[in-house]
């Protein structure tokens, strides 16, 4: 199933559960014109998002990189939804292990590692990662997520991190 | 031979002080942004949206939010006939002075992202950075150095927005 946005609805701690699979985010075929357009909004020329033969011939890279701040947008959306509007998502780290090339499409999963009841949220920990095509992992890392209780208030907003 | 130097450790808890973004959250920028990131968010453009005080900006935005400032050198145009220009301008980093390793390529080993609320249209935002730890580690090619910078952004009033730890790798150019 090949999903383009996650479902956005309230998400309550008592219906996750350790070994949890998200649904997984497409983002792609990640055209140059992507990447040209996510560059123009950061305002960042490096070229080796957008000059192919700077790319190849300079920098010695087999063709245009997907930028890794755009990966990092993608995990940002995909926890923030699943966490639905009454959840808060605290925690993101990731590793850029391997680079994407453009014309690529990246698939996003997520798996619930752990699940901690606190007051008056619960928090649930994740193992994510970003695949391209021929499912080669480029971007493993670990989210946090805060939950509201089935009965209880939307997770505090600011978020306050619970005491250590 | 260790990379570790005393000049080096010197350098660990450097800090900046603190800076502005050059514009506040503007919505047409966020507009832009988040047709970029391809993720149609309505709080992105709800002025009424009520837990968040208005209209936010997407969650890591404000990290994106130190450009060049108006009347800033153009180097795309001073450095235009120099073939090993990247295009990168070094005046979008974290203002931290850099760290004295000559001929050491830099890779974006990744980072570590904390979030406490979102910016919202109008706002100002604010950085200061530091350098967390500077660290060397063996890896299949050779040592290396893992620099964490450390920024942290916030709003005018101090209020924590986010903070972000990335790892920059460090290994002398092949």
């Amino acid at each position: 199933m090949m999903d383009r946005h996650t479902e956005v609805r309230r998400r309550v701690f008592e219906e996750v559960s350790i070994g949890d699979e998200l649904p997984q985010l497409v983002k792609g075929p990640l055209t140059t014109a992507h990447l040209m357009r996510w560059s123009a909004a950061m305002e960042n020329w490096h070229k080796i998002h957008y000059d192919l033969p700077f790319a190849q011939g300079h920098d010695k890279l087999p063709g245009l990189l997907v930028n890794g701040s755009l990966k990092q947008q993608f995990a940002a959306q995909y926890f923030k939804d699943w966490a639905g509007p009454d959840g808060w998502v605290w925690k993101i780290g990731f590793q850029f292990r391997a680079m994407n090339l453009a014309g690529e499409t990246l698939t996003l999963w997520a798996r619930v590692t752990d699940v901690e009841p606190l007051e008056p949220y619960g928090l649930v920990r994740l193992d994510f990662g970003i695949r391209n095509d021929e499912q080669k992992e480029s971007t493993p890392g670990t989210a946090t997520v805060a939950l509201p209780y089935r009965d209880g208030p939307a997770v505090p907003y600011p978020f306050q991190p619970p005491v250590a | 031979m260790s990379l570790m130097t005393e000049e080096l450790k010197s350098y660990i808890g450097r800090e900046t002080g603190r800076s502005a973004a050059v514009d506040t959250v503007e919505t047409g920028a966020v507009r832009r942004y988040a047709q970029a990131i391809m993720d149609p968010d309505p709080a992105y453009m709800d002025n009424e949206n009520v837990r968040f005080g208005g209209a936010a900006a997407p969650p890591l935005y404000p990290a994106f939010m130190f450009r060049l400032p108006f009347g800033s050198p153009d180097y795309l145009t001073e450095r235009g006939e120099d073939p090993d220009f990247d295009g990168l301008v070094t005046a979008v980093s974290s203002g931290l002075p850099e760290l004295p390793l000559p001929g050491f390529a830099l890779l974006n080993g990744g980072a570590e992202i904390e979030l406490f609320r979102y910016a919202r249209h109008g706002e100002k935002v604010f950085q200061k950075s530091r350098y967390a730890d500077i660290r060397e580690r063996e890896s299949k090619s050779g040592p290396m150095l893992l620099v964490l910078v450390e920024t942290v952004y916030e709003t005018e009033a101090g209020e924590p927005l986010m903070r972000v730890v990335k790892t920059l790798l460090r290994r002398r150019a092949a």
